[in-house]
């Protein structure tokens, strides 16, 4: 029995940390199916896991937090959406900046609250009847709240990418901007509304990250996940359901070396906390070969601006 | 309402102004940041010009800072040239700081100066490099984004440093701080202006930016490079292979960088340790689109950015201004830049009613 549990608690801290990727590639997901490559998410989930920690600090309420740390992450995409929509700017350098300024906000304003701890982070809601399932019951219902918004998100984005004309129109602007337009589409509305939501779902991430999974406040608590989240969108070929596969995936990896570390191994931690990137780096090389090979494109005006014709 | 529309010509003043106002922007941006938490920024803007550019020695440190970000921007103009994203100077800076430790640690017996610091100066060079070239054939030859990749290779360098700080190349008497024995003395780089921490660096970036600046305006390299840049697909119906000159550039690059890492280790610190030069891979993002990617510009820029750097430690330590202020100002400077750069094709008409 004991045995078992070291393996659930495995499992279920698999789901939490995978919660933090999950959210921020979804987001990416959509502001790349309608044709704008955010780079800044490793900068919007900084600003979202900094003001979802204050919030949740100074309201002592973490589901406060998380809201504020989605928020913020929109806010934050907005300025991407603004230089690479509005003013047509280079979206790869647009990007960097945001993620420049995520770091720079953070450490700036973060000063203060440097190794400060929450007293009231996110706790597990067990859902009756399926939390009792075996395993499966523990692993995945018995869980916070966050964790099961984020088991909804993926279905209801799935839903609206395949099944909606919603989910139409953004297919179709990241697809030919121009046919789109002719459409009768905004092609400005839609990309400005898909990188905004992008940015609320990094900020999830984020503030995810704060209000329950490490409940302090650290200099760069993100530590390159939002790069993370960035190669799981080749993983997942920009599809929701896909996108869960390779956060779990990850998730995994974060909770096996914390795990480790926790357990005390040989293995030097250096080498422990090198394996999501050195994980990253295969995964997307092998994504990268099989979006090669069985020519599955990427939304075809990823990063191109839209002008559209003045008469 | 209010629409684009194109130019005729890009007025030259424009292009002047644009950096102007990006970096003024920055600042007030920045000074609003600071004005939130109660401090008056005029204060703190004027302790961070006096610290990098208020004295000699004030100055001389603001080059010591400007020296890395000029050799790594030089190699970054030849790669965004042809929009290849090289994100990855941080990783070729540690990995070139590595390869020149290696020989300085463990390899300095019986070697010259001179013959000592050529050697780390080519072990820096080909310790980038390499840190680039994974990246770079895997774009080749399987279609694999540098951005991640060279991304990623920034975070598994610093690991690789952490590893062998905390564990084969940690001083047995570092009182458990992440660092390695001090070089001898062989494997330093003299100084070559008393009293400051300039050393013969100095001469390493500007000749690195007088070979870019030849191999950009004056070379076949750099022809091929600017028609790539223009558009691939011409350029490869022209004849030119894009393949063999984005591995050159990259290599270029990573060279570059790597030997600023190497002059960082050898020139001021004297050993390895985890924290070395952490900023240089973003700021000097900046500095080459703020030059434009022109290497002439890059070392004015770098100077500039420099300041921003070493002004903005020392006000963390004499004001306790988070240096967080620096990556504010840069940012915000950079998103006005790309932004701006519209202005140079288009100006902004409005239009009655709405629509």
């Amino acid at each position: 029995m004991a045995h078992h549990s070291i393996y659930i608690v495995l499992f279920a801290n698999t789901v939490k940390a995978g919660t933090i990727l999950l959210f921020p590639t979804i987001g990416e997901i959509f502001a790349e199916r309608a044709g704008i490559l955010n780079l800044g998410v490793e900068g919007m989930m900084l600003i979202g896991a900094f003001v979802g920690f204050v919030v949740a600090y100074t309201t002592k309420n973490p589901y406060m937090g998380f809201l504020a740390g989605v928020l913020a992450g929109g806010f934050a995409s907005l300025i991407h959406a603004f230089i690479s929509i509005t003013l047509r700017g280079n979206q790869i350098v647009s990007g960097l900046a945001l993620t420049i300024f995520g770091g720079g906000f953070t450490t700036f304003y973060g000063q203060k609250w440097i190794n400060m701890t929450l007293t009231h982070t996110l706790t597990p809601v067990k859902i009756p009847m399926l939390s009792s399932i075996p395993y499966i019951g523990m692993i995945f219902f018995n869980q916070d709240l966050i964790v099961y918004l984020s088991y909804i998100v993926v279905f209801v984005m799935w839903f609206i990418l395949y099944k909606t004309r919603l989910g139409l129109n953004l297919r179709a602007v990241g697809e030919n901007a121009k046919a789109a337009n002719a459409m009768g589409i905004s092609v400005y509305k839609v990309r400005y509304g898909w990188t905004f939501f992008g940015g609320l779902l990094a900020g999830a991430g984020g503030a995810y990250l704060t209000t329950a999974y490490a409940p302090f406040w650290l200099d760069g608590i993100t530590a390159g996940r939002g790069w993370i989240a960035i190669a799981l969108v080749i993983f997942a070929m920009w599809d929701p359901v896909k996108a869960l596969v390779g956060a779990y995936l990850f998730g995994g990896i974060n909770a096996l070396q914390f795990q480790l570390q926790a357990t005390g191994t040989t293995i030097p931690s250096a080498i422990l906390n090198m394996l999501p990137y050195i994980g990253t780096f295969i995964v997307i090389i092998i994504s990268s070969i099989i979006v090669k090979t069985r020519h599955i494109k990427p939304p075809k005006e990823l990063g191109i601006p839209y002008i559209r014709e003045e008469k | 309402m209010f629409y684009f529309e194109k130019r005729q010509q890009t007025p030259g003043y424009l292009k002047a102004l644009i950096p102007i106002i990006s970096l003024l922007l920055g600042l007030f941006i920045g000074a609003l940041a600071i004005l939130i938490t109660g401090i008056n920024p005029l204060l703190v803007y004027k302790g961070l010009f006096l610290n990098a550019f208020g004295s000699w020695y004030a100055f001389s440190e603001t080059l010591v800072a400007a020296v890395p970000l000029i050799l790594i921007t030089s190699g970054l103009i030849v790669v965004f040239r042809m929009n290849v994203w090289n994100i990855g100077a941080y990783g070729q800076y540690i990995m070139g700081a590595i390869f020149s430790s290696y020989f300085a640690l463990f390899a300095s017996n019986g070697l010259s100066k001179p013959v000592m610091l050529t050697v780390m100066v080519i072990a820096s060079m080909v310790g980038g490099a390499i840190w680039a070239l994974i990246p770079t054939l895997l774009k080749i030859f399987w279609e694999v984004n540098e951005v991640i990749t060279t991304l990623l290779l920034n975070y598994i360098a610093l690991y690789i440093l952490k590893f062998l700080m905390y564990g084969p190349w940690k001083n047995p008497s570092s009182y458990g701080f992440p660092l390695s024995k001090t070089f001898p003395d062989t494997a330093i780089l003299p100084i070559i202006f008393k009293g400051t921490r300039l050393t013969i660096a100095i001469i390493f970036a500007l000749l690195a930016v007088l070979v870019v600046w030849f191999l950009i305006k004056k070379s076949k390299f750099g022809y091929e490079v600017r028609v790539i840049g223009d558009n691939p697909l011409a350029a490869r119906y022209a004849g030119i292979s894009v393949n063999r000159n984005i591995i050159i550039g990259m290599a270029i690059s990573g060279a570059l960088a790597g030997l600023a890492g190497m002059t960082e280790v050898s020139g001021i610190v004297h050993y390895l340790q985890v924290k070395i030069g952490a900023d240089y891979g973003y700021t000097s993002i900046i500095v080459a689109w703020i030059a434009y990617l022109d290497p002439l510009i890059t070392v004015l820029a770098s100077v500039l950015f420099g300041g921003l750097a070493s002004g903005g430690y020392s006000i963390q330590i004499t004001m306790r201004v988070s240096y967080g202020i620096v990556g504010l100002i840069e940012s915000i400077t950079l998103f006005s830049l790309v932004g701006a750069q519209i202005f140079l094709n288009y100006r902004i008409r409005w239009k009655n009613g709405s629509s």
